[in-house]
């Protein structure tokens, strides 16, 4: 297929095939199951098949006019495509261990729809040039969490989701309105227009604050915990690793690749980030809730994108991309173990699990493996991006961030070791009988994901360099 | 009153007179003609508008605006929406061969106000409409019906008297009360006088502080009236006239900038009023009539900043508010039959017995919040351009946090409704049938396709304003 088709498919085939899956529901519950999944797939393909356009530095184009320069733009740069690989390989993995894991729930055509809509605003997210289109694709996942996160329909769950949606609705509000006060100065939102030019401190702390409700950074951060707490480990996995990339995303690119914001205000976003990481990081030390430990873990986690982001320089800038990847397999990695612990031991309390390990080596060494990519210890992908992040960190030079970003650092290293050792190591403290392994298909998804993080330590050049050409075709006001 | 679309005012009459004639022996015609009659108007007007011939040639061999067809195709709309779920649901205790006639006259009334060319037949057919709404909500006995009307039959009067002595001021000034006229001859005697208008409608309106009618008159009226008050009557009778107003004044220029700035004023206060009442609300009929209130403001303040970005949001909002206040109402009159309550209190996790109209309440409701890529969102992001844009940055800002607000009550009403776990008590609620859940579906198909094909939506109303 050619470029174009490719690049109309990645978007349009989710989206419309959300709408489709209720009418698929109609014939059989396989016919619809192996639908879904074949979306997913083919999401991931095409969005792969993109990445030679992507590197070309001639990303394929597509616009559709609309009024007032509203326009539905799309086109696949190396960033675009870069993320877009990386969201639609976690979605593709949660829609392939659905397929097991919800059989036995209620609503399951809502679910598969809500999966599978949320992969397409994904894409759109990721590919529009527009801002106003950013924005809507932006509600439009905002709108597929909340259905998620409701999923139990318990009172407390539909609290929660309501929650979710109006945190993160609130904060795109006050985006939409930071993008609307840079389209009246600059009189346009196309990105590639908009490309390089300055923008206030007030619109960029609009833009800014909706990134941080999305990406569930301070002050934004409390609805992460209970989204992950709530619902399925699949859906906390789908906001945990996907929905908090995209803030992230809508960081890099666009105070990474369009606007040059003032200096100032990248000194507060790490100062705010720095503090996020700590925070977090002190939560998750004294949580005794799995999934809340390792919710307040992404917290901590994104904290360091978002410095790698912020530094200014191509080396942290860089290095931040390859964080996005690194953490989205590793968290993946260890909330599908956080949810076979779960299933297995029925309780998310880790001061009545222990011992573990005997009786669950496999989950437990993938477990071990994906922590440690996550604290960042040689030679798994997350030591190389914490390392290049540090790095470009260090050469911009200020002392007091980089020293609450290493605290941050030291204490991911201590609450992933106090986590492992509650939950896997002493003596089982549940009952007499120490629960047995997952179920084959869940343990291997889980294994497999902890050797990609090893996989993609040692064949880290590949990604760096992608990362590196990201940072040098698009990168603007990057030292 | 311009002559080539007189049919869709006088043909509604012609059946009004049929239907007790006709109808008198077997109850079921009177429906059939009801319907069948705003079926025809409707797809007559579909056949102008969506023409390739009438589209290629910007409808030139037409003398409407774009304002006049979009009224008439609202109106005819909401009405055969309303007319097929009452025939449907059988909830309408009144009369058959009353009920019907009343709303064909009314249908007939509100189209002649959009027809109207001149002051004094505009408020000719205001007054034949509060006639007919009046009638309407009392339709039901008991219920707070009476005392809905009674409320909106007296604020009528003030209403009426100021418009009257707005178009006395017209005549005794310049002696025309003709809008092309008055149009091009912006003197002082017709600005004191479309002040009066002005204020004369947004009474009608229910803008705020003027507001206290709508809740009771919706709550008390059957839940199908309740659709057709909130999504049509109550804004041809007040804000079509306000919008209206605000294209003849933005021709005054600077003279005419105290009126619009105190409509404008009201129009944010109405929104904010409204959105804050309606979070308290225990009652989904009065929750969605507060909410209605609340997207008057919207609509009065966007036409208030008499720019053409803002009347085109206006004129998109009172279409976009019709598609989705119907919907949102005839869900409630579903639920109503169905669960037997409107009080949100009693029900919850209707979802699962109840999914259609459940999806279609979603759809409508995160198009009144204003979600992309509904067409609420662009009429409202429309509005907030314009008042950025002229100068009111405040009320934009005020206009997009209090969609946050918007959104938060309909969340609300959504986890008390449908969302949740079923109540043991409406185990056995059944969805509604399928006839019921048809004008919700047209509905939603009309929010989802005109906001994905907004370009030609706002092509049509920019090049025929």
């Amino acid at each position: 297929m050619d470029p174009v088709s490719l690049l109309k498919a990645v978007v349009f085939l989710p989206l419309i095939g959300a709408l489709a899956i209720p009418l698929v529901a109609g014939i059989s519950k396989e016919v619809r199951n192996a639908f879904s999944v074949t979306v997913g797939i083919l999401t991931f393909v095409c969005a792969v098949l993109l990445v030679p356009s992507g590197v070309m530095g001639n990303p394929v184009y597509l616009n559709i006019d609309f009024p007032l320069g509203f326009n539905f733009s799309i086109s696949a740069d190396s960033l675009s495509v870069f993320m877009a690989a990386v969201s639609s390989f976690v979605s593709m993995i949660i829609l392939i261990y659905s397929v097991d894991y919800i059989s036995h729930y209620e609503n399951q055509t809502e679910y598969y729809s809500m999966v599978v809509l949320f992969l397409g605003s994904m894409m759109g997210l990721v590919f529009t040039k527009n801002l106003i289109w950013l924005y809507g694709f932006w509600e439009l996942t905002g709108f597929a969490s909340w259905r998620l996160v409701g999923f139990f329909r318990s009172d407390k769950d539909v609290a929660k989701a309501n929650k979710t949606i109006l945190v993160t609705v609130f904060g795109a509000l006050l985006m939409f309105l930071g993008i609307l006060i840079v389209y009246f100065e600059k009189g346009t939102l196309d990105m590639n227009q908009l490309r390089g030019s300055q923008i206030s401190l007030l619109a960029a702390s609009l833009i800014l604050a909706g990134i941080f409700s999305k990406s569930a950074t301070l002050p934004f951060s409390t609805w992460l915990p209970d989204a992950g707490v709530a619902p399925s480990t699949v859906t906390s996995l789908l906001h945990a690793a996907v929905l908090v990339k995209i803030g992230v995303y809508a960081y890099a690119r666009l105070f990474g690749t369009v606007f040059v914001a003032p200096q100032a205000f990248s000194y507060a976003v790490m100062a705010i980030a720095g503090l996020s990481a700590i925070i977090s990081a002190g939560a998750a030390l004294i949580e005794t809730d799995i999934k809340r430990i390792i919710a307040y873990s992404t917290v901590s986690q994104l904290a360091f994108i978002f410095l790698g982001l912020a530094s200014g320089n191509q080396t942290a800038f860089s290095g931040a991309l390859l964080y996005i990847m690194m953490h989205s397999v590793a968290k993946g990695g260890l909330f599908l173990c956080a949810g076979i612990i779960e299933q297995k031991t029925h309780t998310k309390d880790i001061m009545r699990m222990g011992g573990l390990y005997k009786t669950m080596p496999v989950t437990g060494l993938s477990f071990a493996l994906c922590s440690l990519s996550v604290m960042g210890i040689p030679p798994f992908g997350g030591f190389f991006s914490k390392f290049m992040v540090f790095k470009g960190a260090v050469e911009s030079g200020n002392i007091l961030i980089l020293s609450l970003f290493t605290l941050g650092a030291i204490m991911t290293l201590l609450y992933l070791s106090r986590l492992f050792y509650l939950v896997f190591l002493g003596e089982y403290k549940g009952g007499a009988q120490a629960p047995c392994e997952g179920s084959p298909s869940m343990v291997a998804s889980v294994s497999f994901l902890a050797v990609c993080g090893i996989i993609l330590g040692i064949l880290v050049s590949y990604p760096f360099n992608y990362a590196v050409l990201i940072s040098k075709q698009l990168g603007v006001n990057l030292q | 009153m311009t002559t080539e679309l007189l049919s869709y005012s006088i043909i509604p009459l012609l059946s009004a007179l049929a239907i007790p004639f006709l109808g008198r022996t077997n109850r079921k015609i009177s429906e059939i003609i009801a319907n069948v009659t705003l079926l025809a108007g409707l797809a007559n007007l579909a056949y102008i508008i969506f023409h390739p011939m009438n589209r290629n040639s910007d409808y030139a061999v037409f003398s409407f605006d774009g304002l006049t067809i979009t009224m008439l195709f609202t109106i005819y709309m909401v009405a055969l929406c309303c007319v097929f779920f009452a025939s449907a649901s059988h909830m309408v205790k009144a009369e058959k061969n009353a009920f019907y006639p009343l709303i064909m006259i009314s249908v007939s009334a509100m189209s002649s106000m959009v027809l109207a060319r001149d002051y004094f037949t505009l408020y000719i057919f205001m007054e034949a409409l509060a006639v007919t709404s009046f009638s309407l909500i009392a339709g039901e006995e008991g219920k707070g019906g009476i005392e809905g009307a009674i409320k909106y039959i007296l604020l009528t009067f003030p209403a009426s008297a100021l418009i009257l002595i707005g178009i006395a001021i017209m005549l005794m000034s310049g002696g025309t009360i003709n809008f092309d006229m008055i149009n091009s001859s912006p003197s002082t005697g017709n600005l004191a006088a479309l002040a009066f208008i002005t204020l004369g409608f947004a009474i009608k309106a229910g803008l705020f502080p003027f507001h206290f009618w709508t809740p009771d008159a919706y709550q008390g009226a059957p839940s199908a009236v309740s659709a057709y008050l909130a999504g049509v009557v109550t804004k041809i009778s007040g804000i079509y006239a306000l919008v209206k107003i605000c294209m003849t004044i933005r021709l005054f220029g600077e003279p005419a900038k105290p009126v619009a700035f105190a409509l404008l004023l009201a129009g944010v206060l109405t929104l904010i009023f409204g959105a804050i009442a309606a979070l308290m609300q225990k009652d989904m009929k009065r929750m969605l009539a507060f909410s209605s209130i609340s997207q008057m403001g919207y609509i009065a303040a966007g036409a208030a900043t008499l720019t053409p970005v803002g009347i085109i949001g206006a004129i998109l909002h009172i279409f976009n508010h019709a598609t989705f206040k119907t919907s949102l109402f005839l869900n409630s009159a579903a639920i109503e039959k169905s669960a037997g309550t409107t009080d949100m209190r009693k029900m919850g996790g209707l979802e699962k017995n109840m999914p259609y109209t459940s999806w279609t309440s979603i759809i409508a409701l995160f198009s009144t919040a204003g979600v992309p890529p509904l067409s609420g969102f662009w009429s409202k992001l429309l509005i907030i351009v314009a008042l950025w844009v002229s100068g009111f940055k405040l009320a934009a800002v005020l206009a997009l946090v209090f969609s946050i607000l918007t959104l938060a009550y309909f969340m609300m009403m959504q986890k008390k409704v449908f969302f949740g776990k079923p109540r043991e008590e409406l185990k056995d609620v059944r969805e509604a049938s399928a006839y019921m859940l048809a004008p919700a579906f047209l509905m939603s198909l009309i929010i989802v396709l005109s906001g994905i094909f907004f370009p030609y939506v706002f092509e049509f109303l920019g090049k025929t304003l």
